[in-house]
């Protein structure tokens, strides 16, 4: 999906879907919803804490609908919806944090805490502790691990997702996992 | 700790656990590990973490998903900007310009209103709004000010000095195209001050106002395309706004 390799056939062939969905191709959308409706599905879930997952993908599809217009084919058309989709999400989690006074996070702020103390050896994860864990994660630090630890990516197409360098994909995904890791070990000790 | 001169701080333990170190770098690393308990057991935490988020549980959206957007598609207002009028002429161009222009002036004076924090919408209670809806048009409004703000400051340059030779049938169209948007986020916001907690009165108004913020955006588009001599795309963009 990096846009170093969106040429040739792929790159015409999102351009054609593209084309026919802004002509209001029913079956274009429906095929663009189907192939990556599931992995957004996870990744608003996971974004949202669970509760607004539906209205967020409801939104993040008809945005694309609307702004499928304006897609160029300089990325592949699954990256240009995952981009969309995570602005989005970031967009509505930094409102909630605003209205809830929180302070909120930034891709190339440097991390103040420090994360990597030294800190108990960690058992079996549960998944209900580690689904937790993330949600605590600041929005950012959030989007780069559920894109590369949970969805897979790849760090050069978290960088193209988020519109950041691939060296900070790699800086939040390890202060995530290095976030996560605290936030179990203190579970487990309180519990222990 | 420091072992084998490789201290704690120093260890690159991110790159380690990616596997992205060479194998001079990964011996060093593990040599280190072999004497540093610590680093050791964060190194296995790390990894513990990595494989089981990989193996979170998948989650599917409700199956009539689908089919609930495409009946919010099938209900969106078509754009407006259809009913603009396409150049014959490369001399018409120049026309084109200056009408964009004097377009996007006249419209952003009419949507600055509602750009503004203190905007009738503001007024909807807040317990009555879908919070995401509301976030993601507020959010695309404020950033769509700052936008065209920066972009009127030199468009408004090119009306001025071009406003002689504006085509009438052109800026007629225009007119009539503006008239149409306006009118849609009157009768919009009349419907929203009788009802103001009614979702679909405040997705009326988000729907026109979206349609003439995505008219601006086309026309800015257009012009600067234009403004770069980029007479493929400047001619596709003129398609895709006459049509």
């Amino acid at each position: 999906m990096s846009s170093s390799k969106h040429s040739g056939a792929v790159r015409n062939a999102d351009l054609d879907l593209a084309g026919r969905i802004k002509s209001g191709d029913a079956a274009a959308f429906e095929a663009l919803y189907q192939q990556h409706a599931s992995r957004l599905y996870n990744l608003a879930s996971r974004m949202s804490g669970g509760a607004d997952a539906e209205d967020l993908l409801q939104d993040i599809f008809l945005l694309a609908y609307r702004k499928v217009g304006s897609y160029r084919g300089e990325s592949s058309l699954g990256t240009w919806l995952y981009r969309l989709a995570m602005n989005h999400c970031l967009d509505v989690l930094r409102n909630r944090q605003t209205r809830m006074g929180q302070v909120t996070d930034s891709m190339d702020e440097p991390d103040a805490a420090p994360v990597a103390a030294p800190g108990p050896t960690l058992s079996a994860v549960s998944r209900i502790d580690l689904e937790r864990a993330i949600e605590a994660l600041p929005p950012a630090c959030r989007a780069a691990f559920l894109l590369h630890d949970v969805e897979g990516f790849g760090h050069q197409e978290v960088a193209d997702i988020l519109g950041v360098t691939e060296g900070t994909s790699k800086s939040q995904v390890h202060k995530a996992r290095l976030r996560i890791r605290a936030h179990l070990g203190a579970r487990e000790y309180s519990a222990g | 700790m420091s072992v084998n001169t490789v201290t704690c701080q120093e260890l690159p333990v991110a790159a380690y656990v990616e596997g992205e170190l060479d194998p001079a770098g990964e011996r060093s690393v593990e040599r280190h590990l072999e004497g540093c308990a610590a680093c050791r057991g964060l190194v296995a935490d790390l990894r513990t973490v990595r494989a089981a988020a990989f193996t979170l549980d998948r989650r599917e959206p409700p199956a009539d998903l689908l089919s609930r957007i495409q009946a919010r598609i099938v209900s969106e207002p078509k754009p407006a900007a259809r009913l603009l009028a396409w150049p014959n002429t490369r001399a018409a161009w120049g026309t084109w310009l200056a009408a964009a222009a004097a377009l996007l002036v006249a419209t952003t004076v009419g949507i600055a209103p509602l750009l503004r924090p203190s905007a009738p919408m503001g007024s909807v209670p807040e317990a009555a709004t879908p919070a995401a809806l509301v976030d993601s048009v507020q959010a695309d409004l404020e950033a769509a000010e700052q936008h065209y703000d920066r972009a009127i400051q030199g468009l408004e340059q090119i009306a001025r000095s071009d406003s002689s030779e504006l085509d009438p049938q052109v800026a007629a169209v225009l007119q009539k195209n503006l008239q149409v948007v306006d009118q849609a986020i009157s009768e919009s916001r009349a419907a929203l001050k009788t009802q103001p907690a009614s979702a679909t009165a405040q997705e009326g108004l988000f729907d026109a106002m979206r349609t003439k913020v995505a008219l601006l955006q086309q026309t800015v588009e257009l012009i600067n395309e234009m403004r770069k001599g980029n007479q493929a795309e400047a001619g596709r963009l003129m398609q895709d706004l006459s049509r």
